[in-house]
């Protein structure tokens, strides 16, 4: 393992705020704080998208799917998780003198939780969960990308997880500690990453097929009916909202091509995984959206400036001219 | 921003042309033209290689790819917390034998390493590698119940993935079948002690009890999964595909799945994931209409290059492949894998076949 000698690090397997036997009134009263989920089976949370954040960057951009319930004030156990990611891309730029040939773009991803963004707190160091993750994201974007337009150069996608989406729900205890947990919300949070460096690929102007997005879909079972075998296909899932999770698949979509560049898809699916792709899809779709307002707009907003520098330009031009003649 | 340390093939881009249309015919011709578009390359397979493991197994390719899986198994003691809620622990003590287990295994319980010579193990294709046959491994859950010991004690299971060779092909199918093997014959020492009393375990290893039991008369039990590797060339879905072969594909699919539990043919999945085809970091071509070389005229700008280029699409000079998988084709290959007779059945039973024989 390699970890981080250089600093003082907090204890590895991460701390755990205090439950005071007080708090727990009877053993039903904790499963009576389970978050529902409010939304339609077929109904995303709210996404926000911004564009060009960093200005040092050659393309940036900023997604967060806000928490859908309210905090209560009754208990300490926060209801559901938010997510909040942010993405950069730097360059394309040439590629260092010391390195091969390369007919094609060199795509670098990182991804990267702040050491605060989960419950568990991460090292500086990026772990295999995080490495895994950059695979991913680089997967979706690298048939996105036409990379013989730039030989010999690199770009790099690095994109930071400020506050991801939890595997579970706080209350269960079951499900505490990184390395126990399910990963459940590593998908949310690969689909948010897709979508926020398709923005930013997009912001910095590099030439793409199509505009690409995530989405995901899970199957849960309904805790409240006694048939083992009822399933629900659920579009867009927070994992705090449910105690089951069977199944979840996460995509990179290509809504106009209609084409797949990236599955990830885990949990005992059974003979027939169409329909959760399929599920899938529809949520990438329903961000695709979003994506595609939030950039036309931002495209306008940076016509409408260029447009507005080159009259005051040539006003005052005029106007010189006008001086010395 | 270091290029990738996979060794790419040494193909000119005439050549990948070439196979790629060779590929993308119907019939597809194969490299190794003695195979069909479903037929996996042949395998030399043994276990109980290693005598201080509680399972192992090593398959070697026939084209030199030799992997080597050591399972082992250590007690560990379970961290108490603190249980919210369950107050009245002790007054259901005494109806739950039945099951136990269940719902009780970890993910942390099972620890998984891939070491592939060339890369360290932090670089992305062996934390990949890893982290898809760990997560095809717990999907089912049936695993980590089976170490749950008793509240205090459990078992930690570490797979230890050994590439001997260098990575010629893309071995993930290859390390996937070595460590099912290695676990369907892996043996846990069997337990004596009872209940939540510090365990026991019995010192002779033939009353050991197998991971994964064997199938006892009709009920099948679950099997550990195995992967399959697919890619798509044009409309041919492609098995086992080798290193040259993988240059030049569209898209490439990993499907992990294991038996049924309700019936013996047929198997379900358990895991999917893509993975990034080398074809897209391949050199394009370049046309003799654009070479002046051979004749033709040299794109004035870049911008007329670019053109140029696009209106290439269709005439055979070989351009990388862009963008993903239709949806149609991914049901396609889960279909030829998991259904009644298909890939993953086959791969299945046969390496079950050599624990057998």
């Amino acid at each position: 393992m390699n970890t981080d000698r250089r600093r003082n690090n907090a204890p590895p397997g991460g701390t755990s705020a205090p439950v005071f036997a007080r708090t727990i009134r009877e053993p039903g009263y904790l499963q009576s704080l389970r978050p529902r989920r409010s939304r339609g089976p077929n109904e995303l949370r709210r996404i926000f998208l911004q564009p060009s954040i960093i200005p040092s960057a050659s393309g940036s951009a900023y997604l967060e799917i806000p928490t859908s319930s309210t905090p209560s004030t009754s208990t300490l156990v926060p209801p559901t998780s938010s997510l909040k990611i942010t993405a950069s891309v730097q360059g394309p730029k040439p590629l260092p003198r010391s390195a091969p040939f390369s007919p094609s773009l060199l795509l670098t991803t990182t991804v990267k939780f702040a050491p605060f963004a989960t419950r568990n707190r991460r090292g500086y160091i990026r772990d295999t969960t995080e490495r895994d993750l950059g695979v991913h994201l680089e997967t979706a974007l690298r048939g996105v990308i036409i990379g013989e337009r730039w030989p010999k150069s690199g770009v790099e996608v690095v994109v930071t997880i400020l506050e991801g989406d939890e595997d579970g729900w706080w209350g269960d205890s079951a499900s505490e500690g990184s390395a126990n947990g399910s990963g459940w919300g590593l998908l949310n949070v690969l689909a948010g990453c897709i979508t926020v460096a398709s923005a930013a690929i997009t912001d910095a102007g590099i030439d793409c097929v199509d505009v690409i997005t995530g989405g995901v879909a899970a199957i849960t079972r309904n805790p409240d009916s006694r048939d083992q075998k009822d399933l629900a296909r659920l579009l867009d899932p927070c994992p705090a909202e449910h105690k089951e999770i069977v199944a979840a698949c996460a995509v990179a979509y290509l809504a106009s091509r209609d084409e797949i560049t990236e599955i990830w898809m885990k949990g005992d699916i059974g003979a027939d995984p169409d329909a959760l792709i399929e599920g899938a899809t529809h949520a990438a779709v329903g961000s695709l959206a979003v994506v595609k307002d939030v950039l036309l707009e931002a495209l306008q907003a940076k016509f409408q400036g260029q447009l507005e520098v080159k009259e005051s330009g040539v006003k005052r031009k005029a106007g010189d001219v006008d001086m010395t003649g | 921003m270091a290029p990738q340390q996979a060794a790419l093939v040494n193909l000119s881009p005439a050549e990948l042309s070439f196979l790629r249309s060779s590929l993308a015919q119907t019939p597809p011709i194969r490299l190794d033209v003695t195979k069909g578009p479903r037929d996996f390359r042949s395998m030399r397979a043994e276990y109980d290689v290693l005598p201080g493991a509680n399972g192992s197994a090593r398959i070697a390719l026939e084209d030199g790819t030799e992997a080597l899986v050591g399972v082992k198994a250590e007690v560990e003691r379970s961290p108490q917390r603190p249980s919210l809620g369950a107050h009245g622990e002790d007054v259901d003590m005494g109806d739950e034998d039945v099951d136990e287990s269940t719902g009780k295994g970890q993910n942390g319980w099972v620890e998984m390493s891939v070491e592939v010579p060339g890369f360290r193990e932090d670089d992305s294709l062996p934390v990949f590698l890893a982290s898809m046959l760990k997560e095809s491994l717990l999907a089912s859950g049936e695993l980590k119940d089976r170490l749950y010991i008793n509240a205090r004690f459990h078992w930690k299971l570490y797979v230890d993935v050994l590439l001997l060779s260098p990575a010629l092909s893309y071995p993930l199918a290859l390390l996937s079948m070595t460590t099912h093997l290695a676990l369907l014959t892996t043996d846990l020492p069997a337990l004596k002690s009872e209940k939540d009393e510090d365990p026991l375990f019995d010192d002779d290893w033939d009353a050991a009890v197998p991971l994964y039991p064997k199938t006892a008369g009709k009920t099948t039990t679950d099997k550990p999964p195995v992967i399959i590797l697919a890619m798509a060339v044009g409309p041919n879905i492609i098995f086992d595909p080798c290193k040259e072969e993988l240059a030049v594909a569209d898209a490439v699919l990993a499907v992990a799945c294991t038996n049924t539990s309700s019936s013996s043919t047929g198997a379900r999945i358990v895991s999917i994931r893509t993975i990034d085809p080398p074809s897209h970091l391949t050199p394009p071509g370049i046309p003799n209409s654009m070479n002046s070389a051979t004749g033709g005229t040299a794109p004035t700008s870049s911008a007329d290059a670019l053109t140029q280029r696009e209106l290439l699409a269709s005439s055979g000079v070989w351009t990388p492949p862009r963008g993903g998988m239709k949806r149609n084709l991914i049901s396609q290959v889960t279909k030829m894998v998991v259904e009644s007779g298909g890939i993953a059945e086959e791969v299945i039973s046969a390496l079950a076949a050599i624990e057998v024989g």
